[in-house]
């Protein structure tokens, strides 16, 4: 028995990893194909470097940058603020979720705002950040946690008010308190929802986080690419675009997906993808 | 264990879509002794769901009492435990940890509650599921898990509100006689609520006739324990008792 269980166990394991390696190709693909487009048109039409680079023009800035450090630096400084900023995000948006999500009455007064500011929400804000925080980190980190804020705070209401109530009364009559009731019914009841707000936020934050590098500072991805194109270094801002989008590919991939795979797909509360 | 009195207790609220106040519950008076298994049957509308929320503190009521051992019962509290229709188990909680958690939320210390939670899942032949999500069971299972984590508490009252009215036709049989079993082995007081009038003759030691929030008859059921359908569809005093109250739930 326990010779069919092991073999029966390795066999399921090297399936699934062979199921992921095709997973990992088949969303690799169209990316390589847009690159080989890329390789073909670039020198079939002789495009002018100040318009469009070539892939080994890209490749060879890409070397350089991460020859001379540069890039890691940029790199770097980016996700210390986009890191900062969402996790001061999270920490304020999801107990001001949650008590608009239990009280109607802070609902009913916070959610004009959270209307008015979610369309202000991250880049709009960033003339005044830099005359609140100076330009810099702080301005920055303020945009990041701004497009953060508003998303989550709204999703972890919207979280808090799809729990079934009869789950509420369960963990009441179960003898559950005011706290008990805080941290196992409603924070994991509301996570499907806190999870996708932090999905949309991180989106938000990345996009405002490029926009304010633009202007607030003098290191970052988003710095890279504004002094890039001062010097007509079509290679180096077509390189920090690339390192922007697979950026933004790895957080979702190896953090927020493998976050919602261990939580709330295995209880079953979002259909497997 | 506890006596349960319900002293002229009625129920009237605003319906906002009527514009009117209704009256739901108009005088229900009812004494349930320690470890009696009754059962309250009744047309919908009769108010008998109202009834086992207002017991369970889950709506406020505007007329009356709810004693337990003498004193007023206000809110939901752990010495009335409650199965659901809907099951309602945590999603996120393992089956072990969704018994566990009445005694966690005495302060019972992890081992001790494990081992609380293991012993009725035992009760309920449930053992080899304690690692799983509750939505990886099948209806009567999670239902299983449903009965006993009401039970694992040790409420002095068990309210079960038409538990089985969303399994099938040949689990609902099981989980009844499972349910006497259980229910003999560990005497709890139970209410059981539900309008399929052989279910209630099955279970209960009384059956309790509701009526346009009115109890119409109470029926003692001398039937002898344990009860198994096998033996019970052939039985003629279940067979009478059975039409006698359903004779009154048509005509109430």
């Amino acid at each position: 028995m326990q010779v069919t269980g092991s073999l029966k166990g390795r066999s399921s394991r090297l399936i699934r990893s062979v199921n992921s390696l095709l997973g990992a190709a088949m969303f690799v693909a169209p990316l390589l194909a847009l690159v080989a487009i890329w390789a073909v048109v670039v020198p079939l039409f002789n495009v002018n470097p100040r318009v469009f680079p070539s892939v080994g023009a890209v490749g060879a800035a890409a070397l350089d940058s991460i020859r001379d450090g540069t890039l890691f630096a940029h790199v770097g400084a980016s996700l210390l603020r986009v890191g900062l900023g969402t996790l001061i995000g999270i920490a304020t948006a999801v107990p001001l979720g949650i008590a608009m999500g239990v009280s109607p009455t802070v609902a009913a007064f916070l959610t004009p705002l959270f209307r008015f500011f979610s369309v202000l929400a991250g880049i709009a804000w960033i003339p005044i950040a830099t005359l609140w925080f100076g330009y810099g980190f702080g301005a920055i980190v303020f945009v990041i946690f701004n497009a953060v804020f508003f998303v989550v705070a709204y999703n972890t209401l919207l979280g808090v008010r799809t729990i079934p109530h009869t789950l509420r009364n369960a963990a009441a009559s179960l003898g559950a308190g005011r706290w008990a009731l805080l941290t196992e019914v409603l924070l994991p009841g509301a996570l499907p929802n806190i999870v996708t707000g932090i999905r949309t936020g991180l989106g938000f934050a990345w996009r405002g986080l490029i926009a304010a590098e633009m202007i607030a500072t003098n290191v970052g991805l988003g710095y890279m690419l504004f002094v890039a194109r001062d010097f007509y270094r079509t290679e180096v801002i077509v390189f920090g675009m690339i390192v922007i989008g697979v950026l933004w590919l790895l957080i979702d991939r190896l953090l927020l997906v493998p976050l919602e795979r261990a939580t709330i797909e295995r209880w079953g509360m979002v259909r497997r993808a | 264990m506890k006596m349960l009195s319900l002293r002229n207790l009625g129920k009237t609220y605003f319906d906002p879509y009527a514009g009117a106040h209704v009256t739901a519950v108009h005088d229900v008076s009812l004494d349930v002794e320690p470890g009696e298994f009754i059962s309250v049957v009744g047309p919908s509308g009769c108010g008998k769901t109202t009834i086992l929320n207002m017991i369970a503190g889950f709506i406020p009521y505007s007329k009356g009492d709810i004693l337990l051992d003498g004193k007023p019962v206000h809110g939901p509290g752990p010495e009335r435990g409650v199965v659901f229709q809907s099951f309602a188990l945590f999603p996120w909680k393992t089956v072990l940890d969704n018994v566990g958690f009445g005694p966690k939320m005495r302060g019972v210390p992890k081992a001790e509650r494990d081992r609380i939670a293991r012993e009725y899942l035992a009760l309920a032949g449930l053992s080899h599921a304690a690692h799983r999500y509750p939505n990886e069971l099948s209806g009567g299972m999670q239902q299983r898990v449903g009965v006993v984590r009401a039970l694992a508490n040790n409420p002095d009252v068990l309210l079960m509100d038409e538990p089985f009215a969303s399994v099938d036709a040949q689990t609902r049989m099981t989980l009844q006689e499972e349910l006497t079993r259980i229910w003999q082995e560990r005497k709890p007081t139970v209410i059981f609520i539900t309008h399929d009038v052989a279910e209630a003759v099955f279970l209960a030691n009384r059956v309790v006739v509701l009526s346009k929030g009115r109890v119409l008859d109470q029926i003692a059921v001398d039937l002898p324990r344990p009860r198994v359908w096998d033996d019970l569809v052939k039985d003629d005093r279940f067979k009478q008792l059975s039409a006698r109250v359903l004779q009154m739930v048509r005509a109430a």
